[in-house]
């Protein structure tokens, strides 16, 4: 051999080494996954650690006190962190071995982590599990197994800015409940610097246009992206962007609806309960209020959100985290949180209590009995970021075709 | 005489008087004005982005977003620095960066001076394989090694810790070049010299060798600053936790709105104007140093 | 009549002033082994091998449930047909425009300003060395954020702009291609049905000469802001290395300043060319931290990068085997066009016609 393929194989013998050694190193220990299938949870005596994605300073105070007070009670110390972006830390934190044992987990990552087996599906173990509105439990529910408890929840709703409305001359029998008066309503809120209605470019706030016209994206396990209802909708939106009614939040210079509002770029806005927080936070000058968004052809519609609490398989003390859970989802604790940081408890045994708390904001919660939620099978994130990124085009592109797309694409996803 | 090509057949000429010796006083001042005033124009559009960096750190959100020229803020608020300061971690980014940047700067003299002696001075087995391999690794691009260095760091057990921000950083090997090429200019004579006296390979490095090479290490301890200190991908796959956030991860999730929601100018640019002062000032200080770099390292 | 040849001594290892020299030198660059080899070298290996493999990120990679998949992961991404195809067509695009267009100006730009600062007599050259330099030595994060601040939409570069009666875009929000708005100039909104049927890598080819979009031109502005200052200085130090002879020879023959640039000048830059433009190419290809901090891959995925594409579908998605199998793609993309240039910018030896035209007649060659 020559001088330079003996070199080559002996670097390529030290790779291959190498690399063996590495997996000697690492590899043992995580062939069995956390044994959960017949409910058999893992109980020690070891520490909790919690991740948690907040909103702001209200949120994670609340949090950690309601966690302290459990930790007292209960004997288990337990530790709250915050993440700089959740869903990275939670994939890193998977990938790595070492994941928090509870943790905020929304619904469109839900899918990716209970198909390799990261996730107890503990929903069913839950004293409570009844009290939770079905169509949460219904977005946290994958091949019928419940997964996760829902935290909070929130619906959207249509935001007015009261001062520009009677600045229009506006009175209270004007406030929209059809898409044409939504339509006059915000040709009359258009002016020189302001624009009518402004809301995020995504699924998440036009698709409630989609759910008023009947349609959505998913129905019974069957894609139906490329329904009539669907076109109907996004035409309506386009003709009134094209108008000049409507804008896009980042269009008119606001990185979201609500930034939007508060800087009185636009009159009104689509979106969720934690607008209000937001606004009091930055733009506690605004006066406005909540409204039920108005009807499409075929009645009511809109979204909900939600985020639960997620348990991961490799923790070592399921069970405290079970009994953590219950207590964060119970009704006085939920009603707690909503009172610091404003969302809307899960539980339908604290509407009532709710509702008399928030007169102001009981078209979030009323929005419940006919919300839609967004396709939680695996892959769906993705079809749902692409057709994000079409709907940015939507005023100069051609619905049917972005409907059509999108369609191909969950059809691949849904099955 | 000049010889030109008409076709395929060469034509004799008579030289003409070249034309730029015609040129007359004035018009070579002209020239020169024409030049100066190209060249202040341009060094304007790459000043004035920094200087209007600083003077909207100094403005409200509200004068940022009407009024972005201007270099004097209506009203001179410190309010950006105070939120910087108290309602964020940056004390904690920026002593982070701080122990990182000191750490990787001192290894890295260390180490590839080590190597780079190594290299140009020492006879041993395979001393041609290992620079042809450090050269291969200079043309690794890091997009590749996003995703596997993670994977390499969890099964090392040093994720998520300062060993895991520092341990990679520590080599680089444009800077085992560096060293290389600059012990090779230094005169053999010297190194003999010291060993005629007696002294050990480390000793000779470490006491002869090494003060010589002054100029090639103050390149280093730049070049290795400046790249530690500004560094964010190898911080994103390399940590998790808030406590080991850097300035460079804990700026760009600023610019992302973390701290509140909404398009808060004069807060960011506060934080990249401070993240931006220590390279600055280390530029400013050696810049000669830096300047002549670039011609030793076409030196090849 | 005999020699004597002497044998050279075997300075190797044992005898005399050079002892111990070669466990040393072991010793010495032990250090860059095993960090360049853990941290480099291995990472690689091990990155190839999850590429090959269907790791779902739960655990080692190199555990025994991890199957050896064979180019199922590159195959999806490239030929699949869905979404992944999709999104890697779109980031190839992408990136294709923004080397295509950044390279050449940042090279052509450095070179301008190398020229003009080697020209300025006067003391000033050093003002503006460091001027042009001083953006090179920030960190991409803080560039990024003053760039999302200068080219907001109420921002710097908009009141510039309306100063001389344009109406500046949102930059970093406007997915339109800046072809497809120059189209839309002459009259030609939509896609002719030839290119608007087919396509590449689930792309349309419409879309693919839809040029890149106004928000990655401002990314395109930002590269060439802050790259313009290295290359500036290289060509600099080579431009001090012309000799000013032949510059003069040329003056003689009644050469102009522009083709003694041309004909003289620039030939000699030829290494130091190779040099900027090899690093251009390897750099621009590789764009991910500017994403990162700035747009994420908006305004609709028309500033996502195959860099940022790949550590979305690892960290983000889930994806591992595909964020790899992206990644050693733009590898190998960047290692071809690396050679391609070097094969462009030989020195070629002059061609025998043309070396026949610059003799005299009736000489021999």
């Amino acid at each position: 051999m020559t001088r330079k393929t003996r070199a080559v194989v002996g670097a390529g013998a030290l790779a291959i080494a190498g690399t063996l050694i590495l997996s000697g190193c690492g590899g043992s220990g995580f062939d069995d996954s956390g044994d959960s299938a017949d409910g058999g949870l893992t109980s020690s005596d070891d520490a909790l650690s919690i991740l948690i994605g907040s909103s702001g300073e209200a949120e994670t105070s609340a949090v950690e006190d309601a966690v302290a007070a459990w930790s007292e009670e209960s004997g288990v110390e337990a530790k709250v962190s915050v993440a700089n972006d959740l869903n990275q830390q939670l994939a890193q934190g998977f990938a790595a071995g070492s994941p928090p044992d509870v943790f905020y987990l929304t619904d469109d990552v839900l899918a990716g982590y209970a198909g390799n087996g990261s996730l107890v599906a503990y929903g069913d173990q839950l004293e409570n599990a009844d009290d939770f509105y079905p169509s949460l439990v219904e977005n946290f529910t994958i091949d019928d197994e419940f997964f996760c408890a829902p935290k909070d929840f929130s619906t959207l709703a249509l935001v007015i800015n009261t001062e520009l409305w009677t600045a229009a001359g506006l009175t209270d029998a004007d406030v929209p409940t059809t898409w044409e008066e939504l339509t006059a309503v915000s040709k009359a809120l258009t002016t020189g610097g302001t624009v009518g209605l402004a809301f995020g470019a995504e699924y998440p706030r036009v698709g409630a246009f989609m759910a008023q016209a009947g349609g959505g994206l998913v129905e019974d396990g069957t894609a139906v992206a490329n329904s009539e209802a669907n076109v109907e909708a996004l035409e309506y939106v386009k003709t009134n962007l094209e108008e000049g009614n409507f804008a896009y939040a980042a269009d008119v210079g606001a990185g979201w609806g609500g930034e939007a509002f508060g800087k009185a770029l636009s009159a009104m806005t689509i979106e969720g309960n934690w607008i209000g927080g937001a606004l009091t936070n930055d733009f506690p000058d605004v006066q406005y209020l909540v409204t039920e968004l108005p009807e499409g052809p075929a009645g009511k519609g809109t979204l909900q959100f939600s985020t639960c609490w997620g348990m991961s398989a490799d923790s070592p003390n399921q069970q405290a985290a079970l009994e953590l859970i219950q207590y964060l989802t119970s009704a006085e604790q939920q009603l707690a949180f909503s009172e610091a940081f404003g969302p809307m408890p899960s539980v339908q045994s604290a509407a009532a209590e709710w509702s008399e708390a928030n007169p102001d904001k009981v078209a979030f919660l009323n929005g419940a009995e006919y919300a839609q939620f967004r396709p939680n099978q695996e892959g769906a994130t993705d079809v749902i970021a692409d057709f994000n990124a079409q709907l940015e085009t939507l005023e100069t592109g051609d619905p049917q075709q972005i409907l059509d797309s999108v369609q191909a694409n969950l059809e691949a996803v849904v099955g | 005489m000049t010889v030109t090509a008409v076709g395929d057949t060469a034509v004799v000429t008579e030289p003409r008087a070249p034309r730029a010796v015609r040129t007359g006083r004035a018009t070579r001042i002209w020239g020169q004005v024409l030049l100066y005033a190209v060249l202040i124009v341009l060094a304007l559009i790459y000043i004035y982005p920094f200087l209007v960096q600083v003077a909207t750190s100094f403005k409200t959100d509200a004068e940022a977003a009407a009024d972005p020229i201007s270099l004097i803020p209506t009203v001179f608020t410190w309010a950006a620095y105070e939120l910087l300061f108290s309602r964020s971690d940056f004390p904690l980014w920026f002593m982070n960066s701080a122990i990182v940047t000191i750490c990787v700067t001192l290894g890295r003299v260390f180490f590839v001076s080590l190597a780079g002696y190594a290299l140009a001075r020492l006879r041993f087995r395979g001393r041609a394989l290992i620079f042809a391999l450090v050269i291969a690794v200079m043309a690794v691009p890091g997009v590749v090694l996003l995703i596997p260095k993670f994977l390499v760091l969890n099964q090392i057990g040093i994720y998520d810790s300062y060993a895991g921000m520092i341990l990679p950083l520590l080599v680089d090997a444009a800077g085992v070049f560096i060293m290389k090429n600059f012990f090779e200019s230094i005169p053999v004579s010297i190194e003999e010299q010291a060993r005629i006296d007696g002294a050990g390979t480390f000793r000779v490095f470490w006491s002869i060798v090494l003060p010589m090479a002054r100029p090639a290490l103050i390149t280093i301890i730049i070049l290795s600053f400046q790249g530690s200190w500004n560094e964010l991908s190898h911080f994103i796959v390399s940590t998790q936790s808030p406590e080991l956030t850097t300035l460079t991860k804990g700026v760009a999730s600023l610019a992302s709105g973390q701290l509140s929601q909404g398009s808060q100018y004069p807060l960011k640019l506060a934080a990249a104007a401070i993240m931006t002062i220590p390279v600055a000032v280390m530029f400013f200080i050696f810049q000669k140093r830096i300047m002549n770099t670039t011609q030793g390292a076409l030196k090849e | 009549m005999t020699t004597q040849v002497s044998k050279a001594p075997r300075r190797t290892g044992a005898s005399g002033l050079r002892r111990g020299e070669g466990a040393a030198g072991w010793l010495f660059v032990a250090p860059v082994i095993i960090i360049l080899g853990l941290f480099l070298f291995i990472p690689v290996l091990m990155a190839l091998w999850v590429s090959f493999s269907d790791w779902n990120g739960r655990g080692s990679p190199l555990s025994s449930s991890v199957d050896f998949v064979g180019l199922e992961n590159y195959a999806a991404v490239t030929t699949g047909g869905g979404l992944a195809e999709r999104n890697f067509g779109i980031s190839l695009r992408n990136i294709a425009w923004y080397v295509l267009l950044v390279v050449p100006l940042q090279t052509a730009l450095a070179l301008f300003l190398a020229v003009l600062v080697s020209r300025a007599v006067l003391r000033g050259r050093g003002f503006f060395r460091t001027a042009f330099y001083f953006p090179s030595v920030t960190s991409s994060v803080a560039i990024t954020v003053l760039w999302l601040f200068l080219f907001s939409t109420t921002g710097v570069v908009n009141e510039v702009l309306s100063w001389v009666g344009i109406n500046g875009p949102n930059w970093f929000n406007d997915p339109r291609g800046i072809f497809h708005i120059g189209f839309g100039a002459v009259g030609v909104d939509s896609a002719p049905t030839a290119l608007g049927d087919s396509g590449f890598l689930g792309i349309s080819w419409w879309d693919w000469i839809a040029g890149p979009s106004v928000a990655l031109f401002a990314f395109m502005l930002m590269a060439i802001f802050t790259t313009s200052g290295t290359f500036m200085l290289l060509f600099i130090a080579a431009l001090q290395n012309v000799g000013i002879e032949l510059g003069e020879a040329g003056m003689m023959d009644g050469a102009s300043a522009w083709q003694r640039f041309w004909h003289i000048t620039l030939p000699q830059l030829r290494p130091t060319l190779f040099t900027v433009l090899t690093l251009g190419l390897i750099g621009g290809w590789q764009v991910f931290e500017q994403i990162y901090t700035g747009t994420q891959g908006g305004p609709a995925k028309t500033t996502l990068t195959p860099a940022y594409l790949s550590y979305q579908a690892a960290f983000q998605n889930q994806d591992w085997g595909q964020g790899s199998a992206i990644a050693f793609i733009l590898f190998l993309i960047i290692i071809f066009f690396a050679l391609v240039q070097r094969w462009v910018l030989r020195e070629r030896p002059v061609s025998r016609r043309r070396a026949a035209q610059y003799q005299v007649k009736g000489q021999k060659p």
